[in-house]
């Protein structure tokens, strides 16, 4: 015989009020865990994107079409030329920008010192909106367009040169020829990145400005931001199709740490909420099998009243759902509030070389995300049933008459 | 079997172990109850009164023999068929009281009909009047806290019969209950098994009790000892 719903969910709900501190104690115990669960699944995700964030933004982009040799000899000689008025045939939806580049190894020299370096020539315009130099702090100019002829250091490599703003260096880097070329530059901009290894390891002119003096019409990249991560797949075999004599390869291949450190944080997420939820499922099964031991009595009697011991499990189960999704309502919204207390960034300055060497930001900003709250919720149902199993189980080992004869 | 028997129990025995030592509380009985009869199963203590009860609701199960209650053989059941039998056919009036704390009086009366299916409207009908005719309509929104032993009682009684059983168990229902209290409840029962020809078993100590059954069987050392009916010695 069918027991209707609504009168599981009337039990359900006045059991719930009958062990009042009890019950309490198992939502309170809920909510926390849900609600630490959310915001730091939250921070994991902050931190993640922040990563995958700062290896497109550094000049990489979400995909890149290069020369097949030029990973291994990075130079001109590994330029190709594009056609007047070439644009990726990726859809206008999913594309954020895109723009060509010329990257060549350099050498630096102040009137004290000398370093390398690459020396990327860049269309400023395209670059506001596809990498870290669209948003830099900056002292002094910014270049102005592809045929700015200045150049733009990074704030640690203008105080190694012991130079700056203002002042020229000269650029020693190889031609299309083969035959090496130097030029004077002078610095009109000093750009002050997250952490030092950009501001050491790039030097910014204007891409035509290179190109003239590398005697050449050739680019050594192109660079292409999307929308969204999860296009890169279907733009790279496009620009593959388009461009089969290069080579097209997304971020996770051009930057394998900080892919491996995205899938890993997939992973941990998984992981930390996984243990945080076993750990809660044993304190719901010891209070459940604490209820259901004190209710024996009550399940004898509505056995011999006539409820069949399915029905008993089910409403034991249903009991349990209804104190996790209580738990679980409340501790997602703590988590959201405790991501909204959070969202302008926890500050993490005061660990800066630590937080540099781990790959953070500075600042971490939690980052809340649909699917893992939709993951936090399914699976701590899923486990709180599974939890319930066992006491549910046990409400209705006991044989009717065994039960009522036990004393409440 | 007879269309106007209820019970027929045959070479029932029941053997519990003790600590290892089994204990006969019921040693071959057989026994019959007419539909309409109003039975109290006396005896002292381990005379095997509330086992003959609990045998015939299906609450436990013979070691031997077998109970048939309405044309149904309890060892032809599983569990689950056998708490449907006691939803549909019997009636249970515990000693105590055992009614759900969290729900009122009546809807610890409809709770039993929500289990059968039946409409919303008909069984708050039903248990209303079912309430009112026995004397405690006013309560109905009272939990069992807020009840006295008696009120108690009779909500379960009228659990039990709300749903028309073709018959009701009471094991000890005066226990609990001060001697004016059972009075009123056995005039109750009287009423509903000669109004409503519900079939009433008891198991009782109470000599109240017994004194308002039409038929007396007593049992002792899990045997029927003597089983007279209205002043006459039958067995």
């Amino acid at each position: 015989m069918k027991m209707p719903l609504i009168l599981l969910l009337q039990l359900g709900w006045r059991n719930l009020w009958r062990q009042r501190r009890r019950n309490f104690m198992l939502l309170a115990a809920i909510l926390v865990a849900v609600g630490g669960v959310v915001l730091i699944n939250s921070l994991i995700r902050g931190f993640q994107y922040d990563m995958m964030e700062d290896a497109v933004e550094n000049l990489t982009g979400h995909v890149k079409v290069l020369a097949p040799g030029y990973r291994d000899d990075p130079s001109i000689v590994q330029g190709f030329e594009l056609a007047d008025g070439w644009q990726p045939s990726v859809p206008t939806a999913e594309l954020e920008g895109w723009t060509r580049r010329v990257r060549v190894p350099a050498v630096v020299m102040s009137e004290r010192e000398t370093r390398g370096l690459n020396l990327v020539g860049i269309d400023p315009a395209d670059e506001r909106d596809l990498s870290f130099l669209g948003t830099v702090a900056m002292s002094g100019e910014r270049l102005r367009d592809a045929d700015d002829s200045h150049i733009v250091l990074g704030r640690e490599l203008l105080t190694q040169l012991d130079t700056k703003v203002g002042r020229r260096v000269v650029v020693i880097t190889q031609g299309a020829d083969g035959l090496n070329r130097e030029a004077g530059f002078r610095v009109i901009g000093a750009f002050d990145a997250e952490g030092t290894a950009l501001e050491k390891a790039f030097a910014f002119t204007g891409r035509t400005a290179l190109q003239r003096l590398l005697d050449t019409d050739a680019v050594t990249e192109i660079s292409v931001r999307l929308t969204d991560d999860a296009h890169s797949a279907e733009a790279s075999a496009e620009l593959a199709r388009e461009l089969p004599s290069l080579q097209v390869m997304d971020w996770r291949q051009l930057e394998p740490l900080a892919a491996a450190m995205f899938e890993y944080s997939d992973a941990a997420i998984f992981v930390w909420f996984l243990i945080v939820m076993i750990a809660l499922a044993f304190g719901l099964v010891n209070t459940l099998i604490t209820a259901v031991m004190e209710r024996v009595r009550e399940f004898g009697m509505l056995r011999a009243i006539g409820m069949r011991p399915g029905q008993i499990v089910l409403q034991v189960l249903v009991e349990s759902t209804l104190v996790m999704l209580l738990g679980l309502g409340g501790g997602v919204v703590l988590g959201m509030g405790l991501v909204a207390y959070f969202a302008d960034g926890i500050d993490l300055s005061a660990w800066a070389q630590g937080v540099e060497m781990a790959g953070l930001r500075s600042v971490l900003v939690p980052r809340l995300m649909a699917e893992d709250v939709v993951l936090v919720t399914t699976l701590s149902l899923v486990l709180g049933l599974l939890g319930s199993a066992y006491p549910a189980w046990r409400a209705v080992s006991v044989k009717p008459l065994d039960a009522l004869r036990r004393g409440t | 079997m007879a269309d106007d028997v209820v019970v027929v129990c045959r070479q029932l025995s029941r053997i519990y172990d003790d600590d290892g030592v089994p204990v006969n509380a019921l040693d071959g009985v057989d026994f019959d109850v007419t539909r309409g009869d109003f039975v109290s199963l006396a005896g002292p203590s381990g005379s095997g009164k509330s086992t003959l009860l609990n045998l015939i609701g299906g609450l436990d199960e013979p070691t031997s023999g077998n109970v048939v209650v309405d044309g149904t053989n309890l060892a032809d059941l599983d569990q689950s068929q056998r708490s449907d039998l006691r939803l549909n056919k019997i009636g249970f009036v515990f000693q105590s009281y055992n009614l759900i704390p969290v729900l009122t009086a009546r809807e610890n009366v409809e709770f039993i009909m929500q289990l059968q299916g039946v409409h919303a409207a008909e069984r708050h009908r039903r248990a209303i009047d079912m309430l009112s005719s026995l004397g405690i309509g006013d309560l109905g929104d009272r939990r069992p806290g807020e009840l006295s032993g008696g009120q108690q009682q009779r909500v379960a009684v009228a659990r039990a019969i709300v749903t028309h059983p073709v018959l009701l168990l009471a094991d000890e229902p005066s226990a609990n209950l001060d001697s004016k209290t059972t009075e009123g409840l056995l005039d109750l029962l009287r009423t509903i098994n000669r109004e409503h020809g519900v079939t009433i078993i008891t198991a009782t100590h109470d000599p109240m009790v017994m004194s308002y059954a039409r038929r007396r069987v007593h049992l002792k050392d899990g045997r029927i000892e003597s089983d007279e009916r209205a002043g006459a010695l039958t067995v």
